[in-house]
C-alpha cells in the first residue's frame, strides 16, 4: 500500500530513509520518482543526494547545514504539495537498445555454467515454458513489445531494474541457483518480473535471453553518450528493446568498438500517469503479441 | 619539475583516495569511496599544507615502498606501519622533508590497520565523476581505476610543505591494539523488523569481525537475530527470508542483515539491495572500523541521531590547522 503518512527513518548521522509505501507497484514507484524530481528542483540547502528505489528514497544530508527535523518537514511539504497522482507528468527519455535474442554470447556463458557448475535447462527454454509461449520468436516479440520503466538503479554501477509498462508483456523467470560466477557485459537478463542489461562482466542470477553490443555503462567514457555520466540510465527513464539479426548486431558492435556509436534516445519524451492509466483501461489482457 | 613517486612495492592494498570521495552519482550505483578513516586522512593533508580534501594514499594492513623523484614534504598518519626512510625510522603524525631519490618503506601495520600518506601538493590523477577516489570494484578513479601495482608511477602536483609540523597528541584518533572496540550505532532505519529481544541481544553481544571484510563491507559473527512478526508476515515482493525487504537504498554505514549475517556497509558498498538495515554506524565511528583488524571484537553502543551528529562535529573540529603544533 501507499502510506497515508510517509515514514522518515534515520540512517545514522547523515541519512534518512523515506518510505512511501511497502509494495511493488508502478504508481508508488512513479510517486517516488516524481517526488525525487520535485526535491531536486527545490535545491534544499544541506541535501546532498537522493537514492530513489521501488517504494522509498534514501536521502543523504549534511547535518551541519540542516537538521533531521527540518529536512523532514521540508520534504513533507513538497510531498503534500504534489497534487494528485493522476496529474503528474515526468520527463522520461526513451533509450532504444538493440538485442540479438538467443545469441552466441549468452549461449556460451550458459554452456560454461553447465560444464563447470551444474547442468541446467537453456534459459530461453525456461522462459518459453514458464510463460506458455510458442517459441523463441514469441519470447523476442514479447520482450521487445513494450517500453520498460527504470524503477531503480543500484547494486552495481549502472545496473537498472526495468519493469514492463505493458502488462501483456510481463514475463516471469526464476533465478539461477547457485548464481553464475560471471555474466558477459551486455547480457539481457530476466529474473522475477524484472529485466536488466548487465553493465559489466559481473556475477549474476537472472536468466539470459539475449545480448546487446550497446554499453549501458562505460568506465572509459569512450562513447559520446558517456561524456557526462558513466551510466546511461537514471530512475524514471524508459528503455525499448528492438530485435536485430546477427549482421546488424555485428555492425553495431563495430561502431561501438570504433568509439563512434551514437545511442538512440528520445530525450523529449514525457510520461503522463493519467494517459498511462487511460491506456491500461483499454487493453485486452488476453491478447498476446 | 614534476614530482613522481615510483611504486617499488605496492603493499597489500594501497589506493588513491580524496575526501569526501565521489558524490552525485550514488543513484547510478557509484558509492562515495574516499578514505575509510577520514580523521587520519585529513590530518595528513593538513600537516603537509594541503587542503584536507586533497588526494593521498590509503595503505591497508601492509604499506607500500615508494621512491620519490624530487624533494617534497610528506606525512604519514593512522596505523603504525613501522615506516623507514632510507633505512631510518620515519616518524608518524609529523611532516617530513624527503629528498630526491629517497625511498620510504612500510611494513605490516602493528597498531591499527590503515595508514594515510599525504604529499605536499596532493596526488594528481584524473578526476572521474568529480573525484580522484578509487572505486576498485568497477575500476573507477584512482590510478587506472585500481589499487597501486608494483612498477607504477604516481604524479604529484607541485606544492611547498613545511617539515617539522606535528599533530597535537590529543587531536589524533586513539588507535590502540586492544582488539576490543566500542562502536556507536544509531537505531534504524529498519529496526522495526527486529523483535525487541533481538534489539537488546544485538546491543548486549560481542561481534567478531570476520576475515572476509573489506572496503565494501565488514562481516560480523555473533548470535542469532530474532525477527519481529512483520519480517515474516509481508507481501511476496519483499522476498522469502525474514531479512529480505523490497529493494531499497542502503545508507553508508548501515548494518545490512543478509540472512543471519550482519554486514556493515562501508565506503565502497552497493547502493541498494533487498536486505534490511536495522542499525547504522555513524560517520564519527568509521575511523574505528578502518583501524580494526579481522577477529577484533565489537560491542555496539546506541546513540541518538543528534549525539552522532555532535560526535561528527567534534571530529571535524579536530581536522583543522589548530590541531598542529
Amino acid at each position: 500500500m501507499i502510506y497515508d503518512e510517509p515514514k522518515f527513518l534515520p540512517g545514522g548521522d547523515r541519512f534518512i530513509e523515506m518510505e512511501l509505501g511497502d509494495e511493488l507497484n508502478f504508481d508508488l514507484n512513479f510517486l517516488v520518482h516524481s517526488l525525487s524530481a520535485k526535491i531536486r528542483e527545490a535545491e534544499i540547502a544541506g541535501l546532498i543526494e537522493l537514492l530513489p528505489n521501488m517504494a522509498s528514497i534514501v536521502i543523504s544530508y549534511d547535518p551541519d547545514l540542516i537538521s533531521f527535523a527540518d529536512l523532514k518537514s521540508e520534504i513533507l511539504s513538497h510531498y503534500r504539495n504534489m497534487g494528485s497522482l493522476e496529474d503528474m507528468e515526468l520527463l522520461s527519455p526513451i533509450y532504444y537498445i538493440p538485442v540479438l535474442y538467443c545469441d552466441h554470447v549468452t549461449r556460451a556463458c550458459w554452456e560454461d555454467y553447465c560444464a563447470k557448475i551444474t547442468e541446467k535447462e537453456y534459459d530461453s527454454d525456461i522462459l518459453v515454458q514458464l510463460n506458455d509461449l510458442d517459441g523463441y520468436a514469441q519470447l523476442a516479440r514479447i520482450h521487445s513489445g513494450t517500453e520498460y520503466w527504470v524503477a531503480a538503479l543500484g547494486f552495481y554501477p549502472g545496473l537498472a531494474s526495468l519493469i514492463a509498462l505493458d502488462p501483456r508483456c510481463r514475463l516471469t523467470a526464476p533465478k539461477y541457483n547457485p548464481p553464475r560466477t560471471w555474466t558477459a557485459k551486455g547480457t539481457i537478463g530476466y529474473g522475477g518480473s524484472v529485466t536488466c542489461v548487465y553493465p559489466a562482466n559481473t556475477p549474476g542470477g537472472y536468466q539470459m535471453i539475449g545480448h546487446t553490443p550497446v554499453p549501458v555503462c562505460d568506465i572509459e567514457q569512450s562513447l559520446p553518450a558517456f561524456k557526462q555520466d558513466l551510466a546511461l540510465l537514471r530512475p524514471g527513464d524508459r528503455v525499448r528493446f528492438f530485435p536485430v539479426g546477427r549482421e546488424e548486431y555485428d555492425y553495431i558492435e563495430s561502431r561501438v568498438t570504433a568509439g563512434d556509436y551514437v545511442h538512440n534516445v528520445a530525450h523529449y519524451a514525457k510520461f503522463s500517469i493519467r494517459a498511462y492509466h487511460e491506456w491500461l483501461g483499454t487493453l485486452d489482457m488476453k491478447e498476446r503479441f | 619539475m614534476a614530482l613522481n613517486i615510483d611504486v617499488i612495492k605496492a603493499g597489500l592494498e594501497t589506493s588513491v583516495q580524496d575526501f569526501p570521495g565521489r558524490y552525485g552519482f550514488w543513484e547510478q550505483g557509484f558509492p562515495p569511496s574516499g578514505p575509510f578513516d577520514m580523521w587520519s586522512f585529513r590530518l595528513a593533508n593538513i600537516l603537509v599544507g594541503n587542503a584536507p580534501e586533497a588526494a593521498g594514499l590509503e595503505c591497508q594492513f601492509m604499506g607500500p615502498t615508494l621512491k620519490f623523484s624530487d624533494d617534497c614534504v610528506i606525512a604519514f598518519t593512522g596505523a603504525e606501519m613501522n615506516a623507514t626512510l632510507d633505512g631510518e625510522t620515519f616518524p608518524m603524525w609529523e611532516s617530513v622533508a624527503v629528498a630526491a631519490g629517497q625511498t620510504l618503506a612500510c611494513g605490516f601495520a602493528s597498531v591499527g590497520a590503515r595508514a594515510y600518506l599525504a604529499v605536499s601538493g596532493g596526488i594528481e590523477v584524473p578526476q572521474v565523476l568529480g573525484a580522484r577516489a578509487t572505486f576498485h570494484m568497477a575500476g573507477v578513479g584512482g590510478l587506472e581505476g585500481h589499487a597501486l601495482k608494483d612498477g607504477q608511477s604516481i604524479a604529484v602536483n607541485g606544492g611547498a610543505g613545511v617539515p617539522g609540523r606535528k599533530v597535537k597528541q590529543d587531536c589524533r584518533p586513539k588507535i590502540a591494539n586492544g582488539k576490543q572496540w566500542q562502536i556507536e550505532v544509531v537505531q534504524g532505519p529498519n529496526d522495526d523488523w527486529i523483535a525487541e529481544e533481538g534489539i537488546e541481544r544485538f546491543l548486549e553481544s560481542e561481534w567478531k569481525l570476520q576475515a572476509r571484510s573489506n572496503r565494501t563491507g565488514y562481516r560480523l559473527e555473533g548470535p542469532e537475530w530474532i525477527f519481529a512478526d512483520k519480517a515474516s508476515n509481508k507481501g511476496p515482493e519483499h522476498g522469502e527470508h525474514p531479512s529480505n525487504i523490497l529493494d531499497h537504498g542502503y545508507p553508508v554505514g548501515s548494518i545490512n542483515l543478509c540472512g543471519q549475517t550482519p554486514i556493515i556497509l562501508v565506503n565502497d558498498a552497493p547502493s541498494a539491495g533487498g536486505f534490511i538495515n536495522p542499525f547504522t554506524v555513524p560517520s564519527a565511528a568509521f575511523w574505528k572500523l578502518a583501524q580494526s583488524k579481522p577477529n577484533d571484537i565489537y560491542r555496539f553502543n546506541r546513540v541518538s541521531v543528534e549525539e552522532a551528529q555532535e560526535m561528527r562535529r567534534g571530529i571535524d573540529g579536530l581536522c583543522v590547522e589548530d590541531s598542529i603544533e
